[in-house]
């Protein structure tokens, strides 16, 4: 498939590429093809998706944002505005950093139907339509309209396809903990490094690019010369462990940073979360576009653009050039550009007050207007009008760069101690001074980072480099383009001025200059000038916007890593999973919500015998003599007589008097007892109780070991029970006077040592719970299965159980209960002892017991049997008027009809009492109160048998 | 990550640890009338400054310790153990 | 009855064998990252005071692990807090090790609980142990932080878990406890991790410590 523009006739040729250069990264023994736009295009192994296309002649990669003008090269480098691609369905690749490989699939972006003929240019025809803040003011009414827009937006909407399947690859997640951390691996990264790790510490070096060495990289022969031997340092020295193409992405509290790691072999992006005692801040300095009309033309270009496509990859970048200098870097494009054989038609000096005042041309540059009026026709327009410092790290730390007028641009000042400045964002100099400041600073951070603990040691005074004064160019006379990403143009910032909007943070905002994906680094200088400009004030009053994580762009899949999700099961977990039981998740776990047919085994459990695994229960083994106290302190109930042997139900309430927890505890010796919580309670009485014995009652010695998955937890319950259980104790004697409800009895169970199992009866029906071993758990279940088949034994799950406790009335914490309910309206009045000398949630109780305005848990019955309303549907009374609500509500198989539990109003919780229940379709259901919470045998004869 | 410097296990990432309430003297609940428990309750001086506050370590020693944090800066003056029952008077 | 057998939390791969009454991978890997799950170790958690009898016993505090004997291993993994691992099957040896006569101390309150049944536990050698570990916990694995002995708690693939470093014959080893019901979910996270380190799994056999 072609594009919708002519295909080439014949194959692309590398017809710009030039001789081989001293530091150029292509492999000219390796060739490959990838396609761009569905042509063929040759490439070298090293080029980037931008390099091999400019060798090829091309010079249009995308178009803009807003007024979908055509745009090139700018930067030549990852932040480049104009180079944004969809790479074999992966959108937004960088492609002026990413490196191009065989076969790659490459697609231009936000142009439709195409690069050539794109229709959404029509908004640079009426571009004096589209001023800032014109969506905000155009789109906002009438409301009815916004889908309409948002249909219209998405078509001329920038950035790439978002893939419909999100199948995407494997993305990782790891720690670090460099004694210092060095972002940035230009040469003062390097040296800094080196020094740091020749004084003993660990360094991780991150550098965004492809290799180390920055500028260094398309330097002379002599600057070749000193990269060549500052990266054998950095190799030489174990203890540095280099990150290349991988950005420091933020710094956080006590210096956190995170690393975005890209393309690595086994996962498409890795975060790495890196704990640095020191942070060395060497990024280097961004060169800043200059404003001019014109300025986004394809062929207008920095000079680190065109010295990067010359020397890194022998690329010519135009046939005749016009150059605006204002400092040595652009004296040696001019070099560099003379020897690429590239015509040199004018150099503009702005050293000497010479300008630059528009670019002109169709889809790309044709001619250049100087200051004087003189016309110079050119394919090329190289600017070097000065630095931006990404101090956007320092910013993240809580320093506030200031800013020199005379070298015009930001310097650190009052670093922390955990933070240092190398390289060109501390200062200028020549390279020596660069490189002798970073070895010291290098050194510095590892001496801090040993001595991080001694806080006794004051921080080492560094040497200061020398600043430059620079000429501060921002904008010609003409107006141009600020955000080459956003499209924001002066004269856009200088409306938002006329508007009102004097704050250069509003000024963003309504503009979105900055907010686009270069994120400042480019554009916030010039933002700030032309908004000084319009206000009268200078660049330090009218400081910049705020820097904010993340750096440079990292994808969510790094940011989610691998899944942590951690699951919980039960020792029986193989049986259900092979018996195909539906999963039910309960926080981490995983249970059985039933084995095909709750209903069934409610009857099974009535009529037989079934049993349950409930290991989820939360257990807690406590030992120790002052036991006793802590239970009658955490409970509402007493505890201090309960014999050895016995188990009692106890509830737990918060300060504030509120239902926390229930469950029963059992005492199995004289020093040991072993309490359970609700599935999703153990947590947080865990926390509760080491918080009582830690802070309020240390001198209570008490030892808190969880047992919830130490021990597998089967419920056997049913008419049946007692006859299953004979089969299978060894010297426990189950006759109803030796072991009554309410009792717990230790032993073997079906062989199995180290059990212990008590009668209690969530189900309403003869019950014992088995508390096993958990690693016999699975033999266990099995025996109790084929020892009991005779008498009907089957599984059950938790929906069967919530069913049977609904039919006895069980209120479950949690459902039943909310963060409001207090012991009292809950219906367990009676368990609360106001005359014990204190408990949780005492004071509050006294007062609660006094008060008779708070709803109450009653049993409620539809006068229809066949209607369940759903849990949650309020009680209403009149038109208006709430009295209460339904909490738990199911279609009870035992009594056949419909049962539940639910809050009402005081004086309507008389036995007998009809009040209305809200269906969900606005139908009022009829709803008896009744005498009790159990629906079922309420006086609690079958399970006491 | 802000660190937490535990007592028992030096300084953690701050996501092991669970906050556990300003350090808050507990009036006598036997005698306080609602006025004064409520306060205890739920009334919270939330300091731009120096405030003591309890930590559980959830992940790690599961120990509650005080600490001293600055809230506009995080930092942490001090960190220690709860005091110890001969600290507080007869049980 | 029929005899007793004992399964850990996690699955065992192929071949299963049964030894010491419980339930193995009976798969063997020479690789250079290995993982073993270790959940048949006999385990007893003593407590008492941080400075107090046990200590004086086991000669560790918190923090740190040291061998009692060949095949007995005692680790600080809480202040006040020992945790005894031993050959599968030998808690009644580890209760033995760890009975102090109770009345003998004066105040110290101590106690000693058979944990054996309460955890997982996996055994991670290989030189990559340390790299992969950082893959899932947000401790410095590096040899000057965490040497051969040290041990503690943290934060393990979202789950509270006990480490301890446990070198054998030079290789970097580590022994990772989390609760039982989360075995499964840790060693696959585990292997997770490791797969850029070609970790395979390697079945349970003596030495068992």
């Amino acid at each position: 498939m072609t594009s919708a523009g002519t295909p080439p006739t014949i194959p692309a040729r590398m017809t710009q590429r030039l001789a081989p250069q001293a530091g150029e990264l292509i492999d000219r023994g390796r060739q490959l093809t990838f396609s761009w736009d569905g042509d063929r295009y040759p490439a070298y192994q090293g080029d980037t998706i931008i390099s091999a296309l400019a060798a090829c002649g091309q010079r249009v990669f995308s178009r803009s944002f807003k007024y979908h003008r055509p745009r090139g090269l700018l930067t030549a480098n990852f932040s480049d505005p104009g180079c944004l691609v969809q790479v074999d369905g992966e959108p937004n690749v960088r492609a002026a950093h990413r490196r191009v490989e065989p076969g790659m699939q490459v697609r231009s972006q936000n142009a439709w139907p195409s690069l050539r003929h794109d229709l959404g240019a029509v908004n640079q025809a009426i571009s004096r339509l589209l001023p800032a803040g014109f969506y905000y003011k155009t789109f906002m009414a009438p409301r009815v309209l916004w889908p309409v827009y948002q249909r219209v937006f998405r078509r001329f909407a920038p950035g790439g396809k978002v893939p419909r399947s999100a199948a995407g690859g494997y993305y990782d997640k790891r720690y670090a903990h460099p004694d210092v951390l060095v972002a940035g691996g230009g040469p003062a990264g390097m040296a800094a490094a080196a020094a740091a790790a020749a004084a003993g510490a660990r360094v991780l070096l991150v550098e965004e690019e492809y290799e180390l060495g920055g500028h260094l990289r398309w330097g002379d022969a002599a600057q070749l010369a000193r990269l060549a031997e500052l990266r054998a340092a950095v190799a030489g020295a174990p203890s540095i462990e280099v990150l290349t193409n991988s950005a420091v992405i933020g710094r956080y509290d006590d210096n956190w940073v995170a690393v975005a790691q890209r393309d690595l072999p086994h996962a498409r992006e890795r975060l790495i979360k890196a704990r640095a005692d020191v942070l060395v801040v060497a990024p280097g300095l961004i060169e800043r576009p200059y404003v001019f009309a014109g300025n986004d033309k394809p062929g207008v270009m920095l000079s680190t653009a065109v010295r990067r496509l010359i020397n890194l990859y022998a690329v010519r970048p135009g046939e005749r050039v016009v150059v605006l200098t204002a400092n040595a870097e652009g004296d040696r494009a001019i070099a560099d550009l003379e020897r690429a054989d590239v015509q040199l038609a004018a150099v503009v000096d702005a050293r000497r007050g010479e300008d630059v005042v528009a670019a002109r041309g169709g889809g790309g540059l044709r001619e250049v207007e100087l200051a004087g009026g003189r016309v110079v026709e050119a394919d090329l327009l190289v600017t070097a009008v000065g630095w931006t410092a990404p101090t956007a790290l320092l910013n993240m730390a809580g320093v506030r760069p200031a800013y020199d007028p005379r070298a015009g641009r930001f310097f650190p000042r009052d670093l922390p101690d955990d933070l240092l400045a190398a390289g060109g964002i501390a200062g200028d100099g020549t390279l020596d001074q660069i490189i002798d400041h970073a070895r010291a600073v290098g050194g510095e951070a590892a001496r801090r980072a040993r001595a991080r603990d001694d806080r006794t040691t004051p921080p080492d005074p560094l040497p200061a480099l020398p600043i430059d004064t620079a000429p501060s160019l921002f904008r010609s006379s003409t107006h141009g383009i600020v955000d080459y990403s956003e499209d924001v143009s002066s004269k856009d910032v200088v409306g938002a001025v006329r508007e009102g909007f004097d704050s250069i943070e509003l000024a963003k905002r309504f503009t979105t200059a900055t907010m686009g994906p270069a994120q400042g680094k480019l554009e916030l200088v010039n933002t700030v000038a032309v908004h000084a400009e319009a206000t009268g004030r200078d660049i330090a009053g009218t400081g910049t916007t705020t820097w904010r994580p993340p750096y440079a762009p990292v994808s969510l899949g790094a940011l989610a890593g691998r899944s942590f999700q951690p699951v919980a099961y039960s020792s029986l977990q193989p049986w259900h999973a092979r018996q195909g039981a539906k999963p039910l998740v309960a926080g981490q776990w995983i249970r059985p919500d039933h084995y095909g047919d709750p209903a069934a085994e409610v009857r099974n459990v009535r009529e037989n015998v079934g049993i349950i695994d409930v290991t989820p229960l939360g257990k807690f083994e406590l030992r120790g003599p002052d036991v006793a106290r802590l239970l009658n302190y955490l409970y509402v109930n007493k505890w201090m007589k309960l014999a050895v042997g016995s188990v009692r139900y106890g509830v737990m309430c918060g300060q504030d008097g509120v239902i926390l927890d229930d469950g029963v505890t059992g005492r199995l010796a004289d020093d040991c007892y072993i309490m359970t919580t609700t599935s999703s309670g153990p947590e947080t009485v865990w926390r509760w109780i080491e918080n009582i014995l830690q802070t309020e009652h240390p001198q209570w010695r008490i030892h808190v070991t969880p047992r919830t998955s130490a021990l597998a937890s089967i419920n056997v319950a049913g008419p049946k029970a007692r006859t299953l259980m004979q089969r299978l104790v060894d010297g426990i004697d189950l006759d109803p006077a030796a072991f009554p409800y309410m009792r717990v009895r230790s032993g073997a169970v079906a062989g199995i040592p180290g059990c212990f199992m008590w009668r209690i009866g969530f189900t309403g029906e003869l019950s014992y719970e088995i508390h096993a071993p958990a690693a016999y758990g699975l033999q266990l279940w099995e025996t109790l299965l084929a020892t009991g088949a005779d008498l009907g034994v089957a599984p059950f799950g938790i929906e069967a159980q919530r069913i049977m406790r609904l039919e006895k009335g069980h209120f479950i914490v949690g459902q039943d209960t909310d963060g409001l309910t207090q012991a009292y309206a809950a219906g367990v009045g009676a368990l609360v002892k106001l005359d014990k000398e204190d408990f949780i949630g005492k004071p509050e109780l006294v007062w609660a017991a006094q008060r008779d305005d708070q709803q109450v848990l009653v049993g409620l019955q539809p006068a229809d049997e066949s209607i369940v309303p759903d849990e949650g549907c309020q009680i209403v009374e009149g038109e208006r008027a709430i009295v209460g609500r339904i909490t738990s509500s199911r279609l009870s198989p035992t009594l056949g009809r419909s049962i539940c539990l639910g809050f009402v109003e005081p004086r309507l919780a008389a036995a007998g009492t009809m009040v209305d229940v809200r269906l969900v379709d606005g139908r009022r259901l009829p709803v008896r109160v009744m005498e009790h919470h159990a629906h079922y045998d309420p006086e609690g004869l079958r399970l006491r048998v | 990550m802000l660190l937490i410097p535990c007592v028992h296990c030096g300084p953690r990432n701050a996501s092991e640890f669970a906050y556990a309430d300003a350090v808050l003297r507990t009036p006598d609940p036997n005698a306080a009338p609602p006025a004064v428990w409520r306060r205890y309750l739920y009334m919270r001086t939330n300091p731009a400054g120096l405030a003591s506050e309890w930590w559980y370590h959830q992940s790690g020693c599961r120990r509650y310790f005080m600490v001293e944090r600055d809230t506009r800066t995080n930092e942490i003056r001090a960190a220690a153990l709860p005091p110890r029952p001969a600290d507080r008077g007869a049980p | 009855m029929a005899r007793l057998l004992a399964r850990s939390p996690i699955t065992p791969l192929p071949p299963v064998v049964v030894a010491q009454g419980w339930e193995m991978s009976g798969r063997r890997s020479g690789a250079v990252l290995r993982l073993t799950d270790c959940t048949p170790l006999a385990k007893l958690l003593a407590r008492g005071d941080g400075e107090g009898r046990f200590h004086a016993r086991f000669g560790v505090g918190f923090g740190a692990a040291r061998l009692l004997s060949p095949d007995l291993l005692v680790i600080g993994w809480g202040p006040g807090e020992w945790t005894l691992l031993g050959p599968p099957g030998a808690e009644e040896r580890l209760a033995s090790v760890a009975a102090l006569d109770r009345d003998d101390g004066g105040d110290e309150f101590l106690s000693a609980v058979e944990v054996t049944h309460g955890h997982a536990l996996m055994r991670l050698a290989g030189a990559a142990a340390a790299a992969l570990l950082a893959k899932i916990c947000a401790i410095d694995f590096s040899d000057g932080v965490t040497p051969d002995g040290a041990a503690f708690r943290s934060s393990v693939a979202k789950l509270v878990a006990e480490i301890v470093r446990h070198d054998r014959d030079g290789e970097p080893a580590y022994l990772l406890q989390c609760d039982r019901a989360f075995g499964q979910y840790l060693f696959d996270a585990v292997l997770d991790a490791g797969t850029e380190f070609g970790i395979e799994v390697d079945g349970f056999r003596p030495p068992w410590i």
